[in-house]
């Protein structure tokens, strides 16, 4: 089994939500990557971030001043 | 004790020469077994269990573990030719082997930009799965994939450091002019395509 590793996920309620962070966070050299939304969360969307798990006041700022509407955001082992 | 460096080796080659070093021991005795990713300490611990040898792991320091086994008075030698021995996450023998084809950069048809994204899913996830393709083919658009500034490389590193076998169509490479610019696997021809296909037990074409 591989090893799992706290990370933060943040959700979107659309796909387009969710590209819109990964093309802003590219822009902006933010940290994190684009992946299908684990298992183990319920969300509108199948596309999630996927970032250092103490980067949640970083981009939930960054997100506050995209415009970028997200729908949860949590720390999670996978 | 019996020293073993595997740091670089893909599996199986550290759980086969760490059951060399055993043999050479002849008896009781300890082996300690150097490799760089955690697949392969999972990996021998899981033969040392198996075969009910002491073990110990740890981390020394970013891409570098040591595992200490210990093998009692009373173990029996191993008999297990070092060719059989088996990895957690590449297909033993006897299980299907199975083939993913990934022809284009971009999963499924609609929007571009949709199944790029959805293509680096497949690849993220994929990295995820406990039992691993024993080969990715890449052709057409998807030769990409495995070039210089592709989104999936990490992920595509990663697969083929975990004993995937990564190969990229050549004549594509040279047609889109990314011959110089692979960065994963080998180049391959269709030939060789078409016999992994025809042989493969379960081609996965996302």
């Amino acid at each position: 089994m591989r090893a799992k590793k706290p990370a933060l996920v943040i959700t979107f309620s659309t796909a387009a939500e969710a590209m819109k962070m990964e093309k802003f966070c590219l822009a902006r050299s933010l940290p994190g990557r684009l992946i299908p939304t684990p298992q183990e969360i319920t969300a509108g969307c199948g596309l999630a971030w996927k970032a250092p798990e103490d980067a949640l006041a970083l981009l939930t700022q960054a997100m506050a001043d995209g415009e970028i509407h997200w729908e949860d955001a949590r720390v999670l082992s996978i | 004790m019996i020293h073993v460096n595997a740091m670089g080796d893909t599996c199986p080659i550290p759980v086969v020469k760490t059951m060399n070093a055993i043999r050479e021991l002849n008896g009781s005795g300890m082996v300690q077994t150097l490799v760089d990713n955690e697949i392969a300490v999972q990996n021998l611990t899981k033969m040392a269990n198996q075969k009910g040898y002491g073990v110990t792991s740890e981390k020394l320091e970013p891409g570098k573990f040591r595992v200490v086994m210990t093998i009692g008075e009373g173990s029996e030698p191993d008999s297990t030719p070092p060719e059989e021995e088996t990895c957690l996450v590449t297909p033993a023998a006897g299980q299907k082997k199975a083939v993913v084809v990934i022809s284009s950069a971009q999963m499924g048809s609609g929007s571009e930009e949709l199944g790029r994204a959805l293509m680096k899913g497949f690849l993220y996830a994929l990295c995820q799965q406990d039992s691993l393709p024993s080969t990715i083919l890449f052709y057409n658009g998807g030769a990409a994939l495995t070039c210089e500034g592709s989104a999936s490389l990490e992920d595509i590193r990663s697969l083929q450091a975990q004993g995937v076998e990564i190969l990229t169509c050549g004549t594509c490479l040279n047609y889109y002019g990314l011959t110089e610019k692979l960065r994963v696997g080998e180049v391959t021809n269709m030939y060789v395509i078409c016999e992994k296909m025809t042989q493969a037990d379960l081609i996965v074409k996302p």
